[in-house]
């Protein structure tokens, strides 16, 4: 291929304690790829997230961002690729005292000067693109309303806007709609399924919905257990794969 | 990923946010055996702390005084009103309100840049091991910096700079604002570390600079929460800047030492009551302020008034106050710069370094020490009695146990009781314990009795209203159900409301023993003794070596007291 790999993940391991989260994982997802990853709880799903946007590092092995090794990389070369990385949180991670277009503009936080975030809190700046990009999730009228006032699947869609104007390589996403009604959910994945497409940014979602992941991703990655268990297009997925991802380890022989 | 603190999701009413002024304690299982032991440890202390006041062993009483007294509450009814000394009076209040204003606001500047730089949030971003344990150090150094101010009453403070720049009013403003920016930067780390961490840390994670996430992701939750404080910081502010009048900053203070110097029973009550009133206006504004802030958005009327008018009224009232106070009391800044200044301060450091021991050396400043602490005690115990008598009559507790079905009149007295009750706390605690120990004075001979019981008077009407807060903010559940099988108002009472108060009781007359040991450093200057005493004395005859080691004990003692009181309540959670 001609481009580099986004993610390239050597060998990784993470331990908490005796616990292992992730055990010796090799992932490698390209350019404008969309990647669901998914598995039972406490399948090590977070943990991967986090070792790719630097804020997990791991305990062996190497991870390469966007050429980058972010365990040897300095504190500025790791802002510097995290800056390229939006991530979205299933809670949302706004603030709800601030208003939208505050909230928005903080994507921008890592491009800005201080003075100019200081500002900004006062006199909101570059307002059309925060417009723009709250047209694009389709809650432009929202611009001066205070966060905390709006619905969990409309703050999902100010964060959604807050990753779009930090213009973002790749958008990471850690069950952005588990804490959302199933219809709420599939609009804010073909959301970002959509853009994915429309900017050519990379996708990587960690999901619990089996459909969704399997009808709107071409890659689905299963975790269990910290280990890789499949790695493969939605239709060379099995049923039993399925089952085997998400059988409870105590009783084996049922499923 | 280290477990993101949680959001506890009741706003911290006014008790636990003062109570957040002390050491913090992790709660332990109690322990009866610890409790007991605690509890015979405190009569032996108490006993032993009135002997060392001289209760039992010397003339304490002044009978001849009574009727100097009597004379005096007589002059209550009389307060002198012509228009020349009201104009008098007028001026005084505007200036001890603009002291207060601008301590305040200097505090709250000290207590935000403080608190942000000593919260763990801020330190503990790096994730690697290199980092995290310079970001360990960097986090203590901040805290012990700002537990050295804290340390230091506004009153010393203030003899000190006074040392430095002469009679000015920059004396009083940083007098106030220095230690109470302290004690603000650390309350503020508190709420700051409480905050979810989670909009922060998304911030960081897409390359925000750590000032600009603090600005975005970290300060609009806790800020609120800081303003509520920063508006009971201010009450606390006002009663400071009357007694630094004592000390020559001018305003009502400095005009009531003028007129007990004279005797001028008639003037000397205009002035208390312009103080009350300025005090009851600040606890009012407040507490308003306080109650309206902690009203759920949702529960309010409706979505539509986007602000609250008095809540926005009250920020461009408090924000327009500052200038003006600047201006009222001619606040020159010029003198922080001033070449004189900064080599007054070398001298000064010369002449104070090596600290020196007196004539009586350690024993003579142990003794003292000893005396400070009795003070402190017999201070604290009389206020912790007398809060509590003084708490269940000032609560409004029928929020609690639900409308009895007791007649209209029973209501109406018991609103009238709750009424007086709270008219009488904020008499008490407006008028501070210096003035309270000139008072005393009247009937007891001079010493450590008056100075001690000044302070408990004091402190009983500040214990008292954080009593009165944290019984009605009790859990309403067990009183109803407790009601609800056909429990009368007085079982209730004992059954419910004692049971569940006590413990935060006891935790509110601790931490203002922690306040109190600093405090006894104001009746000292007004001649009741202990270290007090000798500093003021220290300073008045230059001798800055003496007073650094004063200083220095002083400072050893508030530490013990802190972490004594840290320890206690930590076994009795």
């Amino acid at each position: 291929m001609g481009t580099p790999p986004v993610f390239e993940l050597t060998d990784v391991s993470v331990r908490y304690g005796h616990v292992h989260a992730l055990s010796r994982i090799n992932l490698t997802v390209q350019q404008g790829e969309r990647v669901a990853v998914i598995g039972p709880s406490g399948a090590g799903k977070s943990s991967a997230i986090g070792l790719l946007n630097g804020t997990l590092m791991p305990t062996d092995g190497r991870v390469r961002v966007l050429h980058c090794d972010l365990a040897a990389a300095t504190a500025r070369q790791l802002r510097d690729v995290q800056r390229k990385l939006g991530t979205i949180h299933q809670q949302f991670d706004l603030v709800e005292q601030l208003r939208v277009v505050n909230n928005v503009n903080a994507g921008r936080l890592g491009a800005w000067p201080f003075w100019k975030a200081v500002l900004s809190l006062l006199l909101p700046r570059e307002v059309p693109k925060v417009c723009q990009a709250l047209d694009r999730v389709g809650i432009g009228e929202k611009l001066h309303m205070r966060t905390g006032d709006l619905s969990g699947g409309e703050q999902q869609r100010v964060a959604i806007a807050r990753v779009l104007v930090q213009q973002p390589v790749a958008v990471l996403a850690d069950e952005p709609i588990a804490s959302l009604d199933p219809a709420r959910g599939a609009e804010i994945i073909n959301l970002l399924h959509d853009i994915s497409i429309e900017t050519g940014t990379t996708l990587l979602a960690s999901l619990h919905d089996v459909d969704i992941a399997l009808e709107r991703f071409q890659r689905v990655i299963g975790l269990r257990c910290g280990r890789i268990a499949f790695d493969a297009q939605p239709t060379d997925l099995k049923r039993e794969d399925l089952a085997a991802l998400y059988a409870l380890e105590l009783e084996p022989g049922r499923t | 990923m280290a477990a993101a603190p949680v959001r506890t999701t009741e706003r911290a009413n006014l008790p636990e946010l003062a109570l957040r002024e002390a050491i913090s304690v992790r709660p332990r299982s109690g322990r009866s055996f610890a409790r007991r032991s605690i509890a015979i440890a405190a009569l032996l202390v108490t006993a032993g702390a009135l002997l060392a006041t001289g209760v039992g062993h010397a003339e304490l009483i002044r009978a001849a005084g009574f009727s100097q007294l009597v004379d005096f509450f007589r002059a209550s009814v009389h307060p002198r009103l012509d228009a020349a000394f009201l104009a008098l009076t007028g001026v005084a209040t505007v200036t001890t309100l603009a002291y207060a204003v601008l301590g305040t606001a200097l505090s709250l500047a000290i207590g935000l840049v403080g608190g942000v730089l000593s919260s763990e949030t801020w330190w503990q971003s790096g994730t690697r091991g290199r980092r995290r344990r310079s970001a360990t150090a960097g986090w203590a150094v901040t805290r012990t910096l700002l537990a050295i101010p804290r340390g230091i009453h506004e009153v010393v403070w203030g003899l000190l700079l006074l040392s430095l720049f002469g009679i000015q009013p920059i004396v009083a403003v940083l007098a106030i604002g220095i230690p109470f920016g302290a004690v603000t930067a650390k309350v503020f780390s508190e709420i700051l570390d409480e905050t979810s961490r989670r909009p922060y840390t998304a911030l960081i994670t897409a390359g925000a600079s750590r000032p600009s996430a603090v600005l975005y992701g970290l300060l609009p939750p806790a800020l609120s929460e800081l303003f509520s404080y920063g508006f009971y910081r201010f009450e606390c502010a006002i009663r400071s800047a009357t007694i630094l009048g004592l000390i020559g900053a001018g305003g009502l203070g400095f005009q009531l030492q003028l007129s007990f110097q004279a005797l001028q029973y008639n003037e000397i009550w205009t002035l208390l009551y312009a103080l009350v009133i300025l005090c009851a206006a600040a606890d009012f504004w407040s507490s308003v302020v306080r109650t309206r802030r902690a009203v759920p958005r949702v529960l309010r009327a409706s979505n539509r008034p986007r602000r609250d008018r008095i809540l926005v009224g009250s920020f461009i009232v408090a924000a327009l106050l500052v200038p003006l106070s600047a201006w009222w009391i001619g606040l020159d800044l010029s003198v922080l710069w001033a070449d004189r200044t900064w080599s007054l301060a070398r001298q000064l450091f010369g002449a104070a370094w090596p600290p020196r021991l007196g004539a009586d050396g350690p024993i003579g400043l142990l003794k003292l020490t000893g005396v400070t602490l009795g003070m402190s005690i017999v201070a604290i115990v009389f206020a912790f009695l007398g809060g509590m008598l003084l708490a269940f009559p000032a609560a409004n507790l029928t929020r609690l146990v639900g409308r009895t079905k007791g007649s209209r009149l029973g209501l109406a007295l018991r609103l009238i009781v709750v009424a007086i009750t709270r008219v009488l706390l904020i008499v008490l605690r407006a008028i501070p314990p210096p003035v309270w120990a000139l008072l005393l004075l009247f009937v007891l001979y001079p010493g450590l009795l008056p100075g001690a019981l000044a302070l408990g008077v004091y402190t009983v009407g500040v214990l008292g209203r954080l009593m009165a807060e944290a019984a009605e903010n009790l859990d309403a559940r067990p009183l109803q159900a407790l009601q609800a099988n056909g429990a009368p108002p007085p079982h209730v009472f004992c059954y419910g409301v004692i049971p569940a108060a006590a413990p935060r009781f006891v935790a509110y007359g601790l931490y203002r023993w922690e306040v109190t040991i600093r405090e006894t450093i104001v009746v000292g200057v007004v001649g009741a003794g202990g270290l007090g005493l000798l500093l003021n004395q220290q300073l008045a005859s230059f001798d800055y070596g003496g007073a650094l080691a004063t200083l220095i004990t002083l400072m050893v003692l508030t530490l013990l007291v802190d972490f004594a009181s840290a320890t206690i309540r930590r076994s009795l959670r």
